[in-house]
């Protein structure tokens, strides 16, 4: 029998597993309006950006195919865009628009602060209104797409939550889902392993050539990268070099084949197992996530990183005794079993999926609720 | 009794899932049964040595190698940034 979760069928034939009216703005200036909205109206998420206004060149179009992909993730009801001006709006708008749902905006110019907060505030009321008549229905969880993220990791990550959700993941491709996994600099010292699962040979070499890019940009600079990745908070949980840490991260891509791999801004044409080059720390590689369509992120952690991400909800899980007891409100799901109880990775990780068909129904995780969330989209080149 | 996991036969170091004393016998778990006397506090999540290993050998983890010793290790000792080297990402030690 088909596995099901209650979500929100969108137009475009994708489902969402939340049901909000993204107000987002354009560029940095526009952030005040966005978050003056969101504060007066009920049912909306503010996706705020900095930048875009300077960047050119590949930084502007990864900017707009971010926002404009968190706008089309079908957790997005309805956009409202708030922008200084109308053609750089037209830009993100006009990327949103093939997912065939409302797409309204507001500009400052000519209208100033308070005419802008206003109009915007009536606009996502009347979207709001209307997004509240959709109701969740079964649907199939392969409509299910999955981002698996770590962050705040320590030798607890690897052993323990991290092949948890990989055991998600597995079921998530089992059922004809999707799933992506990223942080392309956490594959150093485990891209041999990652790339030996590719479903061709063409795949594993564009997996492989951009961790091998990014080591080399990354030793353009001179340094080790050691204090950087792993992370201060990294060492202080064990973790010793970015190898030990990489072996412990790709854990959460479970065991399936490697179907196909995305640049930043870029979302998957096909199911399965994708990898998606994005830079490590958590809030910028969510933001890709969320971008590339993934209705719910689960995210491991050892010493303890609760940010989550606006668009996608985001789910901890941990293994980590320590970090359980002194974070709780932060953790989402106890992989502590594994270590204290001897419990295998399959039964804590079926429990996890049974949870993860929770979360895409309805329940809401921690960082949703405390509103512990933020975004960031990489930039990779100075704006003039 | 502080104990630490062994993840594969071939590895030279064990991860303690409790925190250790010097002094301390740590039993081993999962690919081995042995046990190791500590040489120094471990903290909990930290590696420990569990075999002989020279100065610039390869020090493995899920039977991967995930550095190089930067000098030699004994078993029983803390093996972390102090004593294990990356070979990842390091430009520092790049050909100009």
């Amino acid at each position: 029998m088909a596995k099901t979760f209650l979500g929100y069928p969108r137009e475009n034939g994708t489902v969402g597993v939340r049901n909000w009216v993204a107000v987002v703005s354009v560029m940095d200036n526009c952030n005040p309006v966005t978050r003056a909205i969101c504060a007066q109206v009920d049912g909306t998420i503010a996706v705020t950006t900095l930048f875009v206004r300077g960047q050119y060149g590949r930084d502007l179009e990864i900017a707009y195919n971010t926002l404009a992909g968190m706008g089309r993730n079908p957790n997005i009801a309805a956009v409202l865009l708030v922008g200084l001006e109308e053609q750089t709006t037209e830009e993100v708008a006009r990327r949103i628009r093939p997912a065939g749902k409302p797409v309204e905006a507001v500009h400052l110019q000519p209208n100033g602060t308070i005419n802008c907060v206003a109009e915007g505030t009536r606009r996502a009321l009347r979207l709001v209104v209307r997004a509240s008549n959709a109701r969740r229905r079964s649907c199939a969880t392969s409509e299910l797409m999955l981002g698996v993220q770590c962050g705040g990791s320590d030798t607890t990550s690897g052993l323990t939550c991290n092949p948890v959700i990989g055991r998600l993941s597995d079921r998530v491709v089992e059922e004809g889902g999707t799933v992506i996994i990223s942080e392309t600099s956490e594959f150093f010292g485990a891209e041999h392993l990652f790339a030996a699962r590719a479903a061709s040979p063409a795949i594993a070499k564009a997996f492989t050539d951009m961790v091998v890019r990014l080591e080399r940009e990354a030793m353009s600079q001179g340094m080790d990268i050691r204090g950087t990745n792993p992370t201060p908070d990294n060492m202080r949980g064990g973790l010793t070099t970015i190898e030990e840490k990489a072996l412990g991260a790709m854990a959460k891509s479970g065991t399936s084949r490697l179907r196909g791999v995305l640049s930043y801004g870029e979302a998957p044409s096909s199911k399965g197992l994708h990898f998606l080059d994005a830079p490590a720390p958590a809030v910028e590689n969510l933001t890709a996530l969320a971008a590339a369509g993934c209705q719910l992120v689960f995210f491991g952690t050892g010493v303890g990183n609760p940010i989550g991400n606006m668009v996608s909800p985001t789910a901890k899980v941990s293994g980590n005794v320590n970090t359980l007891r002194t974070m709780a409100d932060n953790i989402d799901f106890d992989a502590s079993d594994i270590l204290e109880k001897k419990a295998s990775v399959g039964a804590v990780g079926d429990r996890l999926y049974d949870y993860a068909i929770e979360v895409a129904s309805g329940t809401r995780t921690s960082s949703e609720i405390l509103d512990v969330r933020e975004t960031a989209i990489s930039r990779f080149a100075p704006t003039i | 009794m502080p104990r630490a996991i062994v993840l594969h036969r071939n590895d030279n170091v064990a991860t303690l899932i409790d925190a250790g004393r010097a002094g301390e016998t740590c039993s081993l778990q999962g690919e081995s049964a042995a046990e190791v006397k500590l040489l120094q506090d471990v903290p909990f999540g930290h590696k420990v040595c569990i075999r002989e290993t020279p100065a610039g050998a390869d020090v493995l983890k899920y039977g991967q190698v995930i550095g190089k010793a930067s000098r030699s290790l004994k078993a029983g000792e803390h093996a972390h940034t102090h004593n294990v080297e990356s070979a990842r990402g390091r430009g520092d030690q790049a050909k100009r």
